[in-house]
């Protein structure tokens, strides 16, 4: 299950980040898509106005949803069955691949066309048909490129962002049997023309689900090329693997969806298509599928439900913000993860789907809990409290010991108490200034320095969100104040000490 | 024997109707282990009824918020455009008439798909374009109307409504108006009534909510430019699977 395919992957974390690192290329596609991003998400989101009042409203109609997750979901099964739909349920990754595998058998089905779905890698869905003689291809441009080279996507949104156009004219062209100048425009005319005969031939159209509609049973899919549309109208058998959680209660909620969604993902205002499928074609129609499956997965998904502090985890609308506000995976990519999702959300999601956190990865502790990912957030996560939460948990289970071996040493029985952060935050700012060089940490030691043994770490904002949130418990405090009143009087001597002395160097 | 293929035929498609059947029954056995679950996990016993749900749809602020048509055309222009889209003002008909004529000359286009719209009957494109094949969707049960919008190198759709704000252009299926003339051909040319075009995505969104769930056609897709993929480098790339040109003929 470990979600990147093949079985040499490395084991931690730090080694798959080494790995990432050796790749110049890959850190700096991978910086500079998310840089764009990013700034087109603030463009959008300034430009647009009220952000805040927006993400509130998103993150209210999401915690309605999940709150009366029950009867929408049902409201939603039985309309979408009214419509003629085929709605089926699955607890389990297995069960969701057996009911596809069982209709791709019925359908004698050959080739199957997909469009993006995180759930289908979730479900590792490919690689089951292929054992039933069943061909699945990808046709989202970056999947596609991504399946020729017999990877995993390393972004949610921009799968293929650590491959170059040389990379992607070699293998397309051993696709097409000539060779392909390193022109976007040619690779991408040619995978059109290519994937056009795969959408007329294919017997079964494959997609996830951004948003499913209870009121009307309707499924919502965004997407800017135009693959989710072909692959919902063209073959004869469309099935949809969705996520429980993936509900909204109305058209009307979708706007606020539709708002945030593709602002956070890519900075656009709407993306390219957003289309609405509600049911299979009807009776007189001359396009759209004859037979219409949709699977509501579970998988882990459910363990959430009732747990205080993971259950807001549902509320993700899988737009991508985190990863591309998020230092550490700025730095390392999205293989450096090792699950299906990556970044802040798959830091957290990824061990909390398997609900197994003696053998969680390492992957909470990649993450600089500075707060980034919440802020990015457009329904309001906190993520990166849930890290903590995580290793929290994690130290209970007795892993202790390789949080000390990962440069925790120390840390980790503050980590016990998750209370405990926010005065270690304060601390960490305190003590970053002993350490910070024009705006920069490269202190080999302390907590930070497995991280900084491969990467500069951003010195954490001067006044965090948390320092202005002002629902902070009494009790923290007294604990920040009986925490440690001879370590603070000590880093605050000696921070007195070098702004008379005005040091600039040392450290490095 | 094509008798025999034909009883074959229809056995199997017994069978897959008996599959589909039984699939029926298990899910709705399954669907009631599975939600009860979740309420379960929710710590609660099952609700029948609808929560209250207080935050239904967009802020307040939003709701009222309205440009005047000329601004609507501006703002649909401008976000049209900066998507990729190219934005045309026609004063009536006949001028779109013209314009796609015209446009379909100077493009060379040998093959046309037209939705089944009374509007469209009335262009009389077949007549103006007589070098072209102009197709008319779904007017012939015979034909394989997917290939036919495969090969077109024009679609030309009436919209069922567009929203300024966010530059989109809306179209909902029918018998008559086909998904693939919108999403298969080269050019897609897009006819938008100037009385359809509203301020905001919720003003056509709550249209949904409103007619129910009966009423609602299979697919309703909103359209905001041309295809367009960034997964080379992040080299823009137009028309990866759908329409690479696109206008939006705004009349009226």
């Amino acid at each position: 299950m470990s979600g990147h395919g093949q079985g040499t992957a490395p084991a931690t974390v730090k080694d798959r980040a080494d790995l990432a690192l050796n790749d110049e290329f890959l850190r700096k596609a991978v910086k500079f898509t998310t840089e764009r991003l990013r700034a087109g998400k603030k463009n959008a989101a300034e430009d647009h106005g009220n952000w805040d009042d927006w993400r509130e409203r998103g993150r209210q109609i999401r915690l309605h949803t999940i709150a009366n997750l029950d009867y929408y979901l049902n409201l939603f099964a039985d309309n979408a069955r009214a419509n003629g739909v085929h709605v089926h349920f699955a607890d389990t990754a297995a069960e969701a691949v057996k009911l596809s595998l069982d209709i791709a058998r019925h359908a004698q089905a050959k080739t199957v066309v997909k469009s993006k779905s995180m759930v289908t890698e979730e479900l590792h869905l490919n690689q089951a048909l292929a054992t039933i003689g069943v061909e699945a291809i990808e046709t989202d441009l970056g999947e596609y490129i991504i399946q020729l080279a017999n990877e995993t996507p390393s972004h949610i949104i921009i799968p293929a962002i650590h491959k170059n156009r040389y990379q992607i004219a070699e293998l397309l062209s051993k696709e097409a049997g000539e060779t392909l100048a390193p022109d976007t425009q040619i690779l991408a005319g040619f995978v059109r023309k290519k994937l056009r005969e795969k959408f007329l031939e294919a017997d079964i159209g494959m997609t996830g689900c951004n948003f499913a509609i209870a009121e009307t049973g309707s499924m919502v899919l965004f997407e800017n090329e135009g693959n989710a549309r072909m692959v919902t109208t063209v073959p004869k058998t469309q099935i949809t693997l969705m996520g429980m959680e993936r509900i909204i209660p109305s058209w009307e909620d979708l706007e606020v969806m539709a708002t945030l969604l593709p602002r956070s993902a890519t900075g656009q205002k709407l993306t390219v298509y957003m289309s609405g499928i509600t049911g299979p074609k009807r009776a007189a129609d001359a396009d759209g599928p004859e037979e219409m499956h949709i699977v509501i997965v579970d998988n882990g998904r459910s363990l959430q439900l009732g747990d205080p502090e993971f259950q807001e985890l549902l509320n993700c609308i899988r737009c991508g913000a985190c990863l591309n506000a998020c230092p550490v995976y700025r730095h390392i990519g999205g293989h450096a993860y090792g699950g299906t999702y990556s970044g802040p959300i798959g830091a957290v999601l990824t061990p909390a789907l398997k609900k197994n956190v003696a053998e969680w990865d390492d992957i909470a502790n990649a993450s600089s809990l500075c707060g980034a990912c919440y802020e990015a957030c457009p329904v309001k996560i906190p993520l990166h409290e849930m890290l903590i939460y995580l290793r929290r948990r994690k130290v209970e289970a007795g892993e202790g010991k390789l949080l000390e071996g990962l440069g925790m040493k120390g840390f980790a029985s503050i980590m016990k108490n998750a209370g405990r952060f926010k005065t270690v935050l304060k601390l960490g700012k305190l003590g970053q200034k002993l350490v910070a060089r024009g705006g920069e940490i490269r202190l080999k030691a302390g907590p930070l320095k497995g991280w900084n043994s491969y990467r500069i770490t951003p010195s954490l904002p001067k006044q965090s969100f948390r320092d202005k949130w002002k629902t902070l418990e009494e009790e923290i405090r007294h604990g920040l104040q009986e925490l440690d009143p001879a370590a603070k009087a000590r880093m605050e001597a000696l921070v007195k000490e070098r702004e008379q002395e005005g040091g600039g160097h040392g450290h490095g | 024997m094509a008798d025999r293929t034909h009883t074959r035929t229809q056995s199997l498609l017994l069978s897959h109707q008996e599959w589909l059947a039984q699939l029926a029954e298990e899910s709705l056995a399954k669907q009631k282990t599975f939600i009860d679950g979740i309420s379960s996990k929710l710590r609660r016993p099952r609700a029948h009824t609808p929560p209250q749900h207080p935050y239904r749809g967009a802020p307040d602020f939003w709701r009222t918020f309205e440009w005047s048509e000329q601004e609507r055309i501006e703002r649909f222009t401008d976000h049209f455009k900066s998507a990729g889209g190219h934005v045309v003002r026609l004063s009536n008909m006949d001028a779109v008439k013209q314009f796609i004529t015209e446009k379909a000359t100077e493009l060379s286009a040998k093959y046309i798909v037209r939705q089944n719209q009374q509007e469209l009957d009335d262009l009389g494109l077949e007549k103006a374009l007589p070098d072209a094949r102009v197709s008319t969707w779904n007017s012939d049960a015979a034909e394989a109307w997917k290939a036919r919008a495969a090969e077109a190198d024009i679609g030309v759709v009436v919209a069922d409504c567009a929203a300024a704000y966010t530059g989109s252009i809306t179209v909902m299926s029918s018998k008559d108006k086909g998904r693939s003339v919108s999403l298969l051909p080269t050019v897609l040319l897009a006819i938008i009534p100037v009385e359809r075009l509203k301020t905001r995505l919720g003003e056509v969104l709550i249209r949904f909510d409103e007619a129910g769930r009966e009423n609602l056609p299979a697919g309703i897709h909103f359209i905001s430019g041309p295809s367009r993929s960034a997964d080379i480098e992040n080299d823009l790339t137009i028309g990866v699977h759908g329409p690479g040109i696109v206008y939006a003929l705004i009349v009226g």
